[in-house]
Parts: structure tokens; C-alpha cells; sequence
């Protein structure tokens, strides 16, 4: 915590860094190369690379507020859950009646044509994006007056709450959920559909995110992280920041989950659209894993953490679990900071960090506490 | 921590190779015929996802040991590749991709609950391959035109609406009014139980009884002493509650707890949930819908009759005093397979699928032919009550082997 925070610090004061240094864009080169290499090489794999960039958005729109603003949210998925019944009731509802078509005893089996799925999917992830944003300023308002453990705890239950709000709603299904509507193409098709959109979506998150952290805005977060109180005091209008940064995260989380609800083809509200034990702490725990209040720490974070996940989901099935368990607990443990926050601490050359020796030899006594 | 984590590869390891050994006896003389399965082995639906492996596999020995599956001139024998999808939806679409694509797997059985399978069911419509599953009953699976959907059990909408029936008719024989009958219920919040909801909220209309709680249980379906307590002041004739194994061990316990006095209760799930040895009498009366008891007089090949199968499976598993049905109809899932297979003479998907939807057979579990939807419509559901710490087949009178008791005693 506190070495994120300084180095953030050191960055801003004694240290310089620029947009996109060139170990940064080397970087970045080879991850769009294995985008988009990865379902050709490795067809068989898209389904699971999709839902790698997947949790690259999560981790990445999670550090937002609790990297960058120091505002730890455990709720974020309720964007991601919101985001996905908002797409599913305009996909359905621009064509047909929605009670009707989620209704448990009535004729479901509406058929979407090509250009009704297309359409659907279109308007659906851009009304996600911007009702998730809106309910993120809705909501924020309410939120932002709780700080620390408490907004925590707040966010975790607005989660949940929602959860079972749309579980008790009859118009859009309830605990019966909504099966989305059928791709019209081929089952590899529709694969690769979602696979683009789910690349684009998380390429687009990092560099919005890499542009904002870059801007004032930027600082004014990390302000706000550092010492609040203190930031208000110098003119940072914290509440307004505070929101425009988890309407950002809800923007993308939105997305992401319009998208989430088409590849899995039937959404519920509580397993799928607001699971708040599994996506809903993976995030943290991807984003904690990686470095937080890096921009890279939450890719790299989930590109492990998926990583590891699938494997012991495979080859140690029923042990899954506790292999997560495990790298949490050595996470909080051993490498609080993170891997790209140890990495960063260590080699700060690497991340286009020039450090100012005379500047750290007057202040040893802080390095040492570290 | 070392030292755990070198006990849990271990332990992973030992798992994995007798996974192998496994494959390796059934390939012995036969060619390996795989089946695929998302299945939950942990989470709330993981002790009925635990019986349906446990039919998944007894029925794949018993075919194997009896002479595999002959697909015209060869011998295949089943095997069947898992995974755990902890019980939620959003898993078992990625498993099924990874099944299909990576394991190249061609042939399901289905996964336990019908959210899972909701899940499950666009996946095999998008790659064209079939799915016999045993354990999703919701009626909702068969309204959506999917082609590669089998079923061998009746739908939810079945499970509680007898009990209805059975409220009214004593109603009417102790000079009551049907309306003066209270209804009380409790739902768990998924596709299943709303759909025993729908069932039931239908037959109460069309016999005009009143339903004065109408309560959701709670996600994890651990506590619903806020329904009965209010059970406690309002007095219901009838109360009725589904949410699967851990709601029917929750509202058993909490009904002994709170020493809940209602005439007449109705709770699914009750032989998987094991309610009878948890709770012992205090059960006694509870009412509990079926697919499938040893009692009933259904024959078949591979497995004999019904009470063959009791007996085969209570000497193949430990600790179970009553077979419960979601094991049974896993079985027949995997009867269904061989039988198609067989017919088809083929290993080609539409071939095989073509041959599930005209399958027509007798087994154990009772007749299976699909409905163009894909549903079983060759076997009703029974309604059992628990007397005497056994389960005594009540209703439809067709098939009751015992008069119901009611008011329910209450010790």
C-alpha cells in the first residue's frame, strides 16, 4: 500500500515518466500480436481467451477506484451485472414483449433474424455502457459519503442486493433468468464474434485508461488516494472525480458484461449476472496480484490468475479452490504490492522510471521502512 | 503452508492417475466411447450433483461389464470425461465449450439443476451435438425449439401440483370450503423451483384455494425461519417449499426446530436431501413428489426392474437408505445413449440424434419417448409421503401403494 503509493508519488514529484515508454509499447506490441494470433493459433482456446480479456477489463476498470483512488470497491460487479440485463432487455425488447418471452410457463422460443441479432447486440452494449455509467453517478452519490472498510462493505451489498431485487422481478424473468437470443451463424462464429468484441473491448479499456491516468485527472485520483482531506482542501472537487472515475469503470464493466451475457447464452441473476464471490472478488484479487495502481500489475494479475485458474480446473479438478487460496493468501502476504509493484520497487528503470539517487539517499529512512 | 501445499499435489496427482487407470480399464478389449459432463461437485447443488454422477457411473459399468455398446460390426465402451461446474451457470457454458473444442467430446449427459442446463442447452445447439440430461426439469428448457435436447424426466410444473389435488379432496371430504384452505410456500429463487411455483400457482387457481405466503428463499438457501414463523401465526392447511436438497434439509430442520404444527407439508427433494436419517420422525408425513421409486413395477434391460436397481445401487454406494431418483434418472440418461447408439448404428451426431428423438423403450427408471421438445411424456411423476420413516407411494392413485395420512402426525 504504502509503496505503490510512494513510488506513485516519487513519479509525480522527483521522478519523470512518459506516456508510453518503449518496454511499455513493446509490451503492449505483443499483446495485441497474441490477440490477435492467439484464436488462430490456438482455435480450440477462443472461448477461454475471450474470457481472458475478460478479466483483463475487470482488473484494469477494479484498479480505477481501488488502485489508483484508493477507494477498494467490492460491488464493481454489479455494473457487470447491470450491464448484462440492460443489453439482454434491450436485445429482446427492441422485437418482442420481454415478460412474455421470459415468462416460465409461455412460448419463449421467439426467433431473432440475423439482422434483429445484430441490431440487438449493437443498441444492447451501447445502452450497457452508458446505464451502467448512469447508475454508477446515481449510485455514487449515495456511496462516496462512506470511506475505507465502510464503502467496502457498502458496495458488497449494493451488489447483493441487486442480485435479488432482479431476482424478485417477473418482467425480466426473476430467479428464472433470460436465454439470450441464438447467434445466427455457426457455432465458431459466433465464437470468433464475441472473441473481437471481447479484445477490443479490453484493448480499448487499457488505453483510455493509460490516456486518463496520464491527464489531470489522473493525478487528481491519486490525490484523492493519498490523502483526501488533503486534496479538497487544495481544490480538487473529490466527489466529482470520484464519480467520473467509477463511471468510467462502469462504462467498460458495462460492456463487458453485455458481452459475457451473449457468449453464455442464458443469464440468471445470481450465478451469472451479479456473482459477487466469484467475478466479483476475483477483480480484487487480480488486480491485487498483479500490482495495483500500476496499469499493468491488473494485466498481468489476470492474465495469471486466469492462467492458473483454468489449469487446476483442469488437471486438478476439485483442488481448484484451494490453489486460488493459496496464491491469495502468499499475495497478501508476501507480495502486498503486487508483482508489477515489486518489479517496479526493483528494476524502476524498467517502467521508465528515473529515479533521482540524490533525492533517495536524503531520504533513507523512508526506502528502509519500506 | 509448504508442507500443505505438498500434501494437496500429492493428493491432486493420486486423483488425476486413477482418472487415467480408469480410462485405460475400460479400453481394454473395446474401443472408448466418451461422454462428456459439467457436473456440480461442489456448491449448492453439489450433493444432488454427487448422486447423478453416482447413476452416471453405475449405469456406464453396468453396460461395460455387460458387453459395451455394439455400433454395428464394433464394441465401444463408455467412459466419462467431468468437470466441476460449482454449481453456476456462467461455468458450465465455458466447460461445455472446453468439452466440445478442446477435449472434442461429441456426446453429453447433462448437468445437475436446470439453470445449469439452461446454460448448458445453447451451447450444444450451437455446435450440433446432442445432450441427454436427467436432472433439468424446468418446462422452460422446451419451449425454446432447441433440436439437440433430451430429457428423460417430467417437467417441474408436475412435482407439487398433486398435492393441491390431494389438499382439495380432503377439503372437500371434511365439509370444508376450498377457499378456506391457506396455502403456504417458499421457493428458491431458480429456473427449477419457479417452475414448480408456475405449476402449483395454476392448480391452486383452478381449484380456488387461497395462498396466504408466498415466500423466496434466500440465494444460499441455508435459513427460512422468517416464512416459518410466519407459518407459525397464520396457520396454513398446506405448505409447500422447493429449493432442491439443501432447501428441503433446511426447512426439514428448521420445521423440527420451530416445531411447526401445518397438517399437510409438501417439500421437494426429500430422499436426496437425506431428510428421513438427518431428522428422523419428525418427518413423518411429509409429502415428497418422485420421478422415480423402487416400488414401481418399471422393467427393463441392463438394470432389470426397479427394485434391481435399489438393490444394485445401495450395494455399489455407501449410506444411502433410500435410492435417491436423481441417481436413477442419471442412469437412464446413459440407458438412452446405448440404446440411440445402437439403433443409429453409428457414431455420426445428427445420425445418433435422429435416433434419441424416435427412442421409445421400457427401463427401470420407466418408458422413455420424447416429446418433438425434447421432454419425457411416457412417465408421470408420484407424490410419496414419509410414514413410518419410509416412503409410501400416495398419489396418483394408479400407482399408491399406501393411504395418505392427514392430518400428518406431530410428535
Amino acid at each position: 500500500m504504502t509503496t505503490a503509493t510512494d513510488v506513485k508519488a516519487a513519479e509525480t514529484g522527483t521522478h519523470k515518466r512518459r506516456l508510453m515508454s518503449n518496454n511499455d509499447s513493446m509490451i503492449f506490441a505483443g499483446l495485441v500480436l497474441f490477440g490477435i494470433l492467439g484464436p488462430i493459433l490456438f482455435p480450440n482456446y477462443t472461448f477461454q481467451i475471450a474470457v481472458l480479456w475478460l478479466m483483463v477489463l475487470f482488473a484494469l476498470t477494479w484498479d480505477i477506484m481501488g488502485g489508483q483512488m484508493g477507494y477498494n470497491s467490492l460491488g464493481n460487479i454489479f455494473f457487470f451485472g447491470a450491464g448484462m440485463y440492460i443489453c439482454a432487455i434491450v436485445q429482446v425488447g427492441l422485437f418482442t414483449d420481454v415478460g412474455a418471452y421470459t415468462s416460465v410457463s409461455g412460448q419463449g422460443n421467439f426467433k431473432f433474424t440475423p439482422d434483429q441479432y445484430y441490431i440487438g447486440v449493437a443498441v444492447g452494449l451501447v445502452a450497457a455502457a452508458i446505464g451502467s455509467s448512469l447508475l454508477a453517478v446515481a449510485l455514487g452519490w449515495i456511496v462516496f459519503g462512506l470511506r475505507g472498510p465502510y464503502f467496502a462493505i457498502g458496495t458488497l451489498g449494493m451488489a447483493l442486493a441487486a442480485g435479488e431485487l432482479i431476482g424478485a422481478w417477473g418482467w425480466v424473468g426473476g430467479g428464472s433468468g433470460i436465454p439470450m437470443p441464438v447467434y445466427p451463424g455457426s457455432g465458431d462464429g459466433k465464437s470468433y464474434f464475441f472473441y473481437v468484441l471481447c479484445f477490443a473491448a479490453a484493448i480499448a479499456t487499457f488505453l483510455f485508461l493509460k490516456w486518463l491516468y496520464s491527464t489531470q485527472f489522473g493525478l487528481a485520483i491519486n490525490a484523492i488516494r493519498d490523502d483526501e482531506g488533503k486534496a479538497e482542501a487544495m481544490g480538487v472537487h473529490t466527489l466529482r472525480h470520484k464519480t467520473v472515475a467509477w463511471a468510467v469503470s462502469a462504462f467498460f464493466l458495462g460492456i463487458a458484461g453485455g458481452l459475457f451475457g451473449n457468449m453464455t447464452g442464458f443469464i440468471e441473476p445470481l450465478e451469472v449476472a451479479f456473482p459477487t464471490i466469484t467475478f466479483g472478488i476475483f477483480m480484487v484479487a487480480m488486480a491485487l496480484l498483479g500490482g495495483k495502481g500500476t496499469i499493468w500489475g491488473p494485466v498481468l494479475g489476470a492474465i495469471l490468475f486466469h492462467i492458473v485458474k483454468e489449469v487446476t480446473w483442469t488437471y486438478f479438478l476439485g483442488w481448484q479452490w484451494v490453489a486460488l487460496g493459496v496464491i491469495i493468501i502468499i499475495n497478501i502476504i508476501y507480495f502486498q504490492q503486487g508483482i508489477v509493484g515489486w518489479l517496479q520497487e526493483k528494476y524502476p528503470g524498467w517502467f521508465g522510471i528515473e529515479v533521482d539517487e540524490r533525492a533517495r539517499a536524503e531520504a533513507p529512512a523512508k526506502g528502509a521502512a519500506q | 503452508m509448504r508442507h500443505f501445499t505438498k500434501w494437496s499435489l500429492a493428493a491432486a496427482a493420486t486423483v488425476a492417475m486413477m482418472g487415467t487407470s480408469q480410462i485405460a480399464y475400460a479400453a481394454a478389449d473395446c474401443k472408448e466411447l466418451i461422454l462428456g459432463s459439467a457436473i456440480s461437485f461442489t456448491g449448492k447443488y453439489s450433493t444432488n450433483g454427487i448422486h447423478a454422477k453416482r447413476g452416471y457411473d453405475i449405469a456406464v459399468k453396468k453396460i461395460n461389464e455387460t458387453g459395451g455398446v455394439k455400433i454395428g460390426a464394433n464394441c465401444y465402451k463408455f467412459s466419462i470425461k467431468y468437470y466441476d461446474d460449482e454449481s453456476t451457470p456462467a461455468r458450465t457454458a465455458q466447460l461445455l465449450e472446453r468439452l466440445i473444442k478442446q477435449d472434442s467430446v461429441k456426446y453429453f449427459l447433462g448437468p445437475y439443476s436446470s439453470a445449469t442446463t439452461k446454460a448448458a442447452a445453447p451451447v450444444i445447439e450451437k455446435y450440433k451435438i446432442p445432450m441427454v440430461e436427467a436432472e433439468g426439469a424446468s418446462r422452460s428448457l422446451f419451449n425454446k425449439g432447441y433440436r439437440y435436447l433430451f430429457a428423460v424426466l417430467s417437467t417441474s410444473e408436475q412435482y407439487l401440483a398433486s398435492s393441491i389435488a390431494l389438499a382439495a379432496e380432503i377439503a372437500k371430504k371434511n365439509g370444508k370450503k376450498p377457499g378456506d384452505v391457506k396455502v403456504a410456500m417458499a421457493f428458491e429463487q431458480d429456473p427449477f423451483s419457479l417452475d414448480v411455483r408456475a405449476g402449483v400457482v395454476d392448480d391452486i387457481k383452478k381449484y380456488g384455494l387461497k395462498i396466504v405466503i408466498d415466500d423466496k428463499l434466500p440465494r444460499d438457501l441455508s435459513d427460512m425461519s422468517a416464512t416459518l414463523t410466519k407459518v407459525k401465526a397464520l396457520k396454513p392447511d398446506l405448505l409447500l417449499i422447493s429449493g432442491h436438497s439443501k432447501g428441503a434439509v433446511t426447512a426439514a430442520r428448521q420445521i423440527k426446530e420451530l416445531n411447526i404444527k401445518t397438517p399437510m407439508i409438501a417439500i421437494t427433494h426429500c430422499e436426496s436431501g437425506k431428510i428421513v436419517s438427518k431428522f428422523g420422525a419428525s418427518t413423518n408425513g411429509f409429502l415428497c413428489p418422485t420421478q422415480w421409486a423402487e416400488t414401481l413395477s418399471y422393467k427393463g434391460e441392463a438394470f432389470g426392474s426397479a427394485a434391481d436397481y435399489d438393490k444394485l445401487f445401495k450395494a455399489t454406494y455407501d449410506g444411502y437408505k433410500t435410492v435417491p431418483y436423481q441417481a436413477a434418472q442419471a442412469s437412464a440418461a446413459v440407458l438412452v445413449w446405448k440404446d440411440a447408439f445402437e439403433r443409429a448404428g453409428s457414431l455420426d451426431t445428427e445420425k445418433v440424434r435422429d435416433a434419441i428423438a424416435a427412442t421409445n423403450m421400457k427401463t427401470f427408471y420407466g418408458g422413455i419417448k420424447f416429446a418433438p421438445a425434447g421432454n419425457n411424456i411416457a412417465k408421470p411423476m408420484v407424490l410419496r409421503q414419509i410414514q413410518n420413516g419410509e416412503y409410501k407411494v400416495v398419489a396418483p392413485a394408479k400407482w399408491a401403494s399406501s393411504k395418505i395420512e392427514h392430518p400428518r402426525m406431530v410428535k
